[in-house]
């Protein structure tokens, strides 16, 4: 699986496709510690292509949202479809990853 | 192929190895058995396939050696519940179940607790040099939405 990325300048934007798990989410985590390690600590991962994920892809997301926060930013996930949201729910997730609708809603006070 | 009504009971099955490029023939042998119930709850099929995958996972990430693991997944639908089996010939291990779900900073670890959260019969055990998982849903168990 291939994820998009935009700078944003403020933020950068990821979005995955498919199916987010144990194949897809190491990439991304990856990827996500590249831009937190050169400063890009406001990130969105878009999940609007996203029509399954496992406990990896959650594993990348929480890692990914302790690397951004340890250096003064923040992960937001938006756009989180019917069967994410019920394991972030399931996992209690849901309390530290908010999931916003739009990507914009996620950006409301950066 | 199977028109209206097909029979319950009948098996879904897949044999292969247990690799990650394998996972997508997991969920597309639960998306035929879905396809031949259209009476089955997406919701059902959903948080069923969310548990199965991950004791898939746990098969293709743990199991040894590596990349040479077989598998047999087989799945059923009956009147009341969904059942899949998994047989594979990886290593002897002991899973550790019951152990609820990680805290919230954890990075590992939830495979098994969701599998558990989301199944009402979650079985292992050791046949000669296979491991066995039954896995069960009952269905109509949905809370109101």
């Amino acid at each position: 699986m291939s994820f998009e990325e935009v700078d944003k300048g403020t933020h950068v934007v990821l979005a995955p496709e498919g199916k987010f798990n144990m194949v897809a989410a190491p990439p991304l985590k990856t990827r996500i510690d590249d831009l937190v390690a050169a400063g890009k600590t406001h990130l969105v991962v878009d999940l609007h292509g996203v029509d399954f994920i496992d406990s990896s892809g959650l594993g990348a997301l929480i890692g990914g949202l302790k690397a951004a926060r340890q250096q003064g930013g923040d992960l937001r996930i938006a756009a989180v479809g019917e069967q994410a949201l019920a394991v972030l729910k399931l996992t209690n997730l849901d309390r530290i990853l908010s999931p916003y609708a739009t990507v914009e809603e996620a950006l409301h006070d950066w | 192929m199977t028109g209206n009504g097909a029979p319950t009971g009948k098996d879904y099955v897949l044999e292969g190895f247990a690799v990650p490029d394998q996972l997508d023939a997991v969920h597309a042998l639960l998306a035929q058995a879905a396809a031949d119930h259209p009476n089955l709850e997406a919701m059902d099929v959903m948080l069923f396939e969310t548990a199965i995958i991950e004791i898939a996972n746990n098969v293709v990430e743990y199991g040894r050696p590596e990349g040479e693991v077989r598998w047999k997944f087989t799945i059923r639908v009956r009147e009341d519940e969904i059942e899949a089996e998994l047989d594979d010939t990886g290593q002897t291990f002991t899973p550790e179940q019951g152990k609820g779900m990680p805290g919230e900073e954890a990075e590992g670890g939830r495979g098994l607790p969701i599998a558990e959260a989301l199944l009402d019969q979650i079985e292992f055990k050791r046949m000669g040099d296979t491991n066995h998982w039954r896995m069960v849903r009952r269905l109509g168990q949905l809370p109101p939405a």
